[in-house]
């Protein structure tokens, strides 16, 4: 249940930012990392539709590159 | 340099282990990870992976989940729980109702859900129904239902909580049977939430190796290597190494956490299987007792509570493969009763348990 998957912020809204992987598009709550300063192009780990932590865009991709192979 | 699984595994196999050296896991993903990815069987025999008390779905007490069937059975309340938790079954007579799955099979009002903002979406939706979101989780779930409470939620939303804190059990395995694990694999998720330093203990009160993981076999197998490399120095030298650090930093989480110490306060909590653990689970605070269903439902869960309800079903092993003492497959039920076609267990149902991670990845012989 504590599974977090690496997304890429498209747009932001107050908290609310549209975030994308894998062609998949979710609406994710910034509210936990209110302080931080996130622009679209961020990549964020979501879990239960919280980013939790801010991470690089090369992270993001190796993340993937990893998940690819376990999921 | 950025090292692949198989130099991990190269620098594992020169090692010599003079003796088994068991390392403890506390986050369902994990072992999920190393028994998709047949890690024990590509590491030396001396050195085992435990599964403990790594689902929370698993030790989520059966007063809980009676109390959410009773609320959703007879209270006329809309039912909103993650996804997981439906199938997790209870000890009743034959012929009862055993899970949320099946009264919502027989007309309860039951809304698997995989965010809390849908369960505020669901509250907007019914605005003259009470919802009740029955959240389980880990600190990782808990900072997102904090968040949720924080933000506001309408009023005719109540939250169930069942909560835990991962690192209170963790505590109480080394305290009562220490000399059973040589070393900890620190859950990754909860790490970025409450910070790497939560760990501090394990090496410094237990002089137990520890690294914090991520969920690929690379961050899984760079974790074995550090608490092996730590327990095999001479002398020992154990200390909390940080084998996730895309995600995890030293302190957390800081928002995360402040919102956690908003909305909740740690409270002594029942462990399905394990038993009350001091200060390991959360309970609304005053500020937040509107949308306590805990306080709204009280004679309900009073008369729940006096019932003095079983904790695992009788002949399963759950509570001891919760502990660590007992792999999945040493259950005597494991593949016989229990599948995860016909539960009997809750380790057999959720996604996090660790008898349907094996069960799943084919380790079907008991």
């Amino acid at each position: 249940m504590c599974l977090a998957i690496p997304m890429q912020v498209v747009e932001i809204d107050g908290y609310n930012a549209r975030c994308e992987a894998k062609g998949i598009s979710r609406d994710v709550s910034l509210f936990l990392l209110q302080g931080e300063p996130i622009i679209p192009g961020d990549h964020v780990i979501v879990h239960v539709g919280y980013a939790i932590q801010k991470i690089s865009a090369e992270e993001a991709r190796s993340a993937w590159e990893l998940y690819d192979a376990i999921l | 340099m950025h090292l692949q699984a198989k130099d991990y595994l190269q620098r594992i196999q020169q090692f010599s282990v003079p003796q088994r050296v068991r390392i403890l896991n506390v986050c369902g993903g994990h072992e999920r990870s190393i028994t998709h990815a047949g890690l024990r069987s590509l590491l030396p025999k001396a050195i085992e992976l435990v599964p403990g008390p790594g689902c929370p779905v698993c030790v989520c007490p059966e007063v809980d989940i009676r109390l959410a069937l009773a609320l959703a059975l007879h209270e006329g309340v809309l039912l909103a729980a993650f996804g997981d938790m439906l199938r997790v079954p209870i000890n009743a007579e034959s012929g009862e109702i055993r899970s949320l799955a099946q009264a919502k099979a027989q007309g309860a009002a039951i809304v698997p859900l995989a965010s809390p903002q849908e369960a505020v979406a669901l509250a907007r939706q019914h605005p003259h129904r009470q919802v009740v979101f029955f959240a389980a989780g880990f600190e990782t779930t808990m900072a997102p239902v904090a968040a949720m409470l924080a933000e506001g939620v309408p009023d005719n939303l109540a939250v169930l909580l069942s909560g835990r804190l991962t690192w209170p059990a963790v505590a109480r395995l080394l305290d009562t049977q220490a000399s059973a694990f040589d070393a900890l694999i620190a859950p990754g998720h909860v790490a970025t939430v409450m910070g790497a330093r939560e760990w501090n203990f394990v090496s410094e009160q237990y002089q137990i190796a520890c690294a914090v993981a991520g969920f690929t076999p690379d961050s899984l197998l760079a974790a074995v290597y550090s608490v092996l490399r730590q327990r095999l120095s001479q002398p020992p030298r154990c200390f909390v190494d940080n084998c996730y650090a895309r995600a995890v930093s030293e302190s957390g989480n800081l928002q995360a956490q402040r919102c956690l110490d908003q909305v909740f306060e740690v409270i002594d909590s029942q462990w399905r299987g394990i038993g009350v653990l001091p200060a390991s689970g959360f309970a609304l605070r005053p500020a937040y007792q509107a949308h306590d269903a805990r306080l709204i439902f009280a004679t309900q869960q009073r008369a729940i509570a006096q019932a003095a309800p079983q904790d695992m079903p009788p002949g399963c092993a759950c509570a001891e493969v919760l502990l660590g003492q007992r792999y999945p497959d040493q259950c005597p039920l494991y593949g016989r009763r229990c599948t995860p076609h016909t539960p009997v267990g809750p380790c057999m149902v959720s996604d996090e348990g660790a008898c349907q991670i094996w069960w799943a990845s084919g380790q079907h012989a008991a």
